[in-house]
């Protein structure tokens, strides 16, 4: 009969080991990621490999978020993308495209939660549709885009984004309206609010931790999000993920202080965000399939 | 056979300290109750003797050897929870017959096991059906057999019928008497209703704030109560407790409040003057209209409950004064209607400023 | 009334006045809203998956005329896909890429919700640091991979020091373990989403049954077999279906990092069919592989649906809940 302190000592230290070993693997790539980013170039290929930038200089940022020339590597070509512009485009368009996500899903979810408006079926299939490979359409959706006048616009990245994550914004904010008991809504009721007041005054104000959270989290989706905007953008309109992989392209990915640099700024800001949100992901991700 | 004794046992969380130092011997075969108020540390003391919370300090001993060190499941106790806790996915007889797998019984004798306890709490026709589709009242009789099945020396209730609505806590309390009788094993039972603890105990550990105020039989409890929560939490409808002072007049010693002052009766022994609580329970207030009796008060609500009449009165506070009839003879009492009370001199109780009991005892603790 | 849940042996009765301008009301809420939508749906995806056929039966050489010019060839295209065994490779490697992620991520996402579910000290730090690679950019993590991968760089140069062996494999151009390397790029990616979701699941599971079961006289691990884990079969199977699903979509990694590369050892689904329409510019060919594709997709994610509705059923089931009200029509 193993003994009560017994267990407990082996279990906690077997637990401190597998967690601490998996924080580790978690961490690393992204420690080296920001450690890269405040190497001089002469350390980014060292062997053996540098793990602590000494001396740790900005001179990565300043050369690729802000341009500035006298930062450039001499032997190394400078890339003329500009980041920060794409940061302005990928704010502009992950804002936009999970404002009206979020808005139309809300709307869709709490008809879905009170009224039924759509079938259990119905809804699993919603999600499944996001699911079909977006690969598949992209052929011929920068066709027709291109038709449309959509190609290289923001418009056409916002439309499709709109689209994409739609699914997630309904089943994200569903789950929250769900939680708010209908008796609240019938007691106002009685007491003489129309519906629209009961929904602006009562559910949404119960709810604005979620929709926030819901917003956020779509907003991580669309930032990040590589296909679509490689397909639909061209010269006129670049989001980050793209900037990145031209900076790459066009200087054959042999610096890599640079490049940690502009991954950093775009990577921090999101992680940042997700940490915000971090109670709330559970909520977003159970699908019905968590009892609350 | 199974004794027992917590020694010394405290538990805080944090700062709080749910339990502090509490010592108690239970003895083989009783029926013990911990009854207080929420937060008083019942549940957590339970749970400390079951296994689920380490004590901070202190020692729970079984039969003489001390199980601090043991899982639950070495333990030898049953437990039954105030949520049933049932598996809801598995079927009654698959819930009942749990702990007999644990124990690696053969299959044919658990059928066999299964079918004499389900018999015994009258839910054979269930074992088939999922936890869902039983009635709370028949879940928890499920918990019952899947814990009794397993024969425990010792059976833990924690609050079992709290859930239940007033029907079926009646039915299901009658229910754990009779197994008690027909068992003879030891039952800890965790309770916050008085009544519960009344009925079934056979002994009474008064818990508040952690700590035991007063052991002993119902009886003892409700007719010497050791201070003014003991009174006031025993008893339906609670004991009159009328805070006034004791006074010197005359040679004479009075009780002094604003509704009404008396003479104390002699059995009381002598008591310091000083500011002090009255109390005398409902059944022991007699009630009549016209003259007499040791005050009068005007009537504030009348509720005819059929076999009694409680009669709510108005002493100049809050708290009502409370007097039951037998019968419906005063049913039809109008409020606002003065009336003559009398208070039986045997049963008055005194508590001190500080809440304890002052002077002795009743005589006799019983009518 | 479409909401109240109807007792099983009720007369439907015909609808009172006021009930049918609810239903009314909420009919028209119901197209107003889900109406504009479908036909946005519908105006964006109706074209482009008739261009999509239309190119499947449709040669269509770009530089050669525009594409309503395009020369009608039958089922000839289909045949060409489905002889190709280029195409039927990266079938397998997409199934195996998505099967072997998708299992890591739940084996280790499982191994830490498991360890995180009951609180300990420093809990919160840990779940911090092990959500983070799901709050990554995955371009950001295909060329951070490349600089660590790298066969002289830092992941060699660490596991050779611990290990005390000259550890060197080439990750990223030995074409027999590429394809692991970008497996397990993405479980060290997706693990996170696993976690989140078992962990939610595992903290859903009501502590009472557990005590019982333990007092009953179950060992840690009866109490895990018999209890926790079929109360954890939906959370498992959610966990399990997107992951699957959204891997046999993945393209940034295995595109940024590798194109497919070295030669074809990670050319999955996606990056095939990404370099036939997009480099070798065969529109039509692309086509077909994507509508079959789209096919295989759908099929998958109908057997997927009825799983996760199967579970969702038992779920509610199993607590009795009071949610659970009848379907109402489509």
């Amino acid at each position: 009969m193993i003994t009560k302190s017994r267990r407990r000592r082996i279990s906690a230290s077997v637990r401190y080991v597998v967690l601490t070993t998996w924080a580790v693997v978690a961490f690393f790539p992204i420690y080296w990621m920001i450690a890269t980013s405040f190497k001089p170039d002469t350390q980014w290929f060292a062997w053996p490999p540098v793990y602590f930038p000494h001396p740790p200089t900005l001179s990565n940022y300043l050369n690729v978020w802000f341009g500035a020339e006298q930062y450039a590597a001499t032997q190394y070509a400078i890339s003329s993308q500009k980041p920060l512009i794409s940061l302005l485009n990928s704010t502009v368009i992950a804002t936009a495209s999970t404002l009206l996500a979020v808005l139309f899903g809300s709307v869709i979810a709490y008809g879905v939660s009170r009224y039924r408006i759509l079938s259990e079926t119905r809804m699993f299939q919603l999600l499944m549709l996001r699911m079909i490979p977006p690969i598949v359409i992209v052929a011929p959706l920068s066709l027709y885009y291109s038709a449309l006048g959509l190609l290289d616009s923001m418009t056409g990245l916002i439309l499709i984004y709109f689209l994409t994550t739609l699914p997630y914004a309904v089943w994200m904010t569903k789950s929250f309206i769900d939680e708010v008991p209908r008796e609240i809504e019938q007691a106002a009721e009685i007491l003489g609010a129309t519906r629209w007041r009961t929904v602006f005054e009562i559910v949404l104000p119960l709810i604005r931790s979620g929709l926030v959270a819901t917003f956020l989290f779509i907003l991580i989706l669309t930032w990040s999000e590589y296909l679509l905007a490689l397909i639909v953008t061209k010269t006129q309109v670049t989001t980050l993920p793209i900037e990145l992989s031209k900076y790459q392209g066009t200087t054959e990915g042999r610096v890599y202080g640079r490049q940690a640099a502009l991954a950093v700024g775009i990577t921090i800001p999101l992680m940042i965000v997700g940490l915000v949100i971090r109670r709330h992901l559970a909520r977003g991700f159970s699908f019905g399939m968590v009892r609350r | 056979m199974a004794r027992i004794e917590l020694i010394g046992l405290s538990k805080s969380f944090g700062a709080v300290a749910a339990v502090k130092d509490l010592s108690l011997a239970i003895e083989d075969g009783e029926f013990v109750v911990l009854v207080g108020p929420s937060g008083c540390g019942k549940t957590t003391t339970l749970r400390m003797i079951a296994g689920f919370e380490d004590p901070s300090s202190g020692d729970i001993r079984i039969d003489g050897r001390s199980v601090n060190d043991l899982e639950p499941r070495d333990r030898g106790l049953g437990m039954v929870f105030q949520t049933h806790a049932l598996f809801p996915h598995k079927t009654v007889a698959q819930n009942i017959e749990f702990g007999l797998r644990m124990k690696k019984m053969p299959a044919v004798e658990r059928v066999l096991r299964v079918r004499e306890v389900a018999d015994m709490v009258r839910i054979a026709h269930l074992l088939e059906k999922m936890p869902s589709q039983c009635s709370g009242g028949e879940a928890q009789r499920v918990a019952l057999a899947r814990t009794l099945v397993t024969s425990p020396s010792t059976f833990l209730l924690d609050e079992p019928l709290s859930s239940l609505d007033a029907k079926l806590r009646r039915e299901l309390r009658a229910e754990c008497d009779r197994l008690h009788q027909a068992l003879k094993r030891t039952f800890i039972y965790v309770t916050h209703d008085q009544e519960e603890a009344m009925t079934l105990a056979d002994r009474i550990i008064v818990m508040r704030a952690g700590e035991i105020v007063q052991i002993g039989s119902p009886m003892e409890i409700y007719s010497d109560p050791v201070n003014h929560f003991v009174a006031d939490f025993f008893g339906s409808p609670s004991m009159n407790l009328i805070v006034g002072e004791i006074v010197q007049m005359n040679g004479v010693v009075r009780f002094r409040s604003s509704p009404f002052e008396l003479t104390l009766p002699g059995h009381l022994g002598s008591v310091r003057i000083g500011p002090a609580t009255l109390g005398i329970r409902p059944e022991h207030v007699g009630v009549m209209t016209g003259e007499g009796g040791d005050f009068r008060l005007a009537v504030r609500l009348v509720e005819p409950l059929g076999r009694d009449t409680l009669l709510y009165f108005d002493p100049g506070s809050e708290r009502a004064f409370v007097a039951v009839s037998k019968g419906l003879n005063m049913a039809d009492v109008k409020v606002g209607a003065p009336m003559a009370l009398s208070l039986d001199p045997q049963r008055l109780y005194l508590f001190g400023a500080d809440g304890k009991r002052i002077g002795r005892g009743p005589t006799q603790l019983v009518d | 009334m479409s909401v109240a849940a109807i007792s099983a042996g009720a007369i439907p009765l015909k609808p009172s006045p006021r009930e049918r301008s609810q239903q009314r009301a909420i009919r028209r809420f119901r197209w107003s809203i889900l109406g504009p939508l479908i036909a946005l749906l519908a105006f964006v995806l109706m074209p482009v998956l008739f261009l999509q056929l239309y190119f499947s039966f449709h040669q269509w050489t770009v530089y050669l005329g525009s594409w309503w010019e395009a020369e009608y060839v039958g089922l000839d295209l289909f045949q060409e896909v489905l002889t190709d065994p280029r195409f039927g490779w990266a079938v397998v490697r997409s199934l195996l890429f998505a099967t072997g992620s998708t299992i890591g991520c739940f084996l280790i996402g499982f191994a830490l919700a498991y360890l995180m579910h009951k609180p300990f000290r420093g809990q919160a730090v840990y779940y911090i640091i092990f959500i983070l690679p799901m709050l990554t950019v995955p371009v950001v993590i295909a060329y951070t991979a490349e600089m660590l991968l790298y066969q002289s760089g830092p992941l060699n140069d660490l596991i050779s020091r611990i290990s005390g062996y000259e550890f060197k494999p080439m990750w990223l151009t030995n074409p027999h373990i590429a394809l692991p390397t970008i497996m397990l790029l993405e479980i060290w990616n997706w693990t996170p989403f696993s976690f989140i979701i078992l962990l939610a699941g595992l903290s859903a599971i009501p502590k009472e049954p557990i005590e019982a079961a333990e007092i009953l006289g179950a060992s840690k691990w009866r109490v895990f077999w018999e209890v926790q884990l079929p109360l954890l079969r939906p959370v498992i199977f959610l966990a399990l279906v997107l992951r699957f699903l959204e891997a046999m979509a993945e393209f940034p990694k295995t595109w940024a990092l590798l194109q497919g590369g070295p030669g074809t050892a990670t050319e999955t689904l996606p990056v095939y069919i990404f370099l036939t329409t997009w480099q070798y510019f065969e529109i039509s060919k692309g086509a077909v592989m994507s509508y079959i594709v789209m096919l295989l997709m759908i099929a998958i994610v109908l057997f997927a649906i009825r799983l996760l509705r199967r579970e969702k059923r038992t779920l509610d089931a199993l607590y009795g809940s009071a949610a659970a009200a009848p379907e109402a029509p489509a």
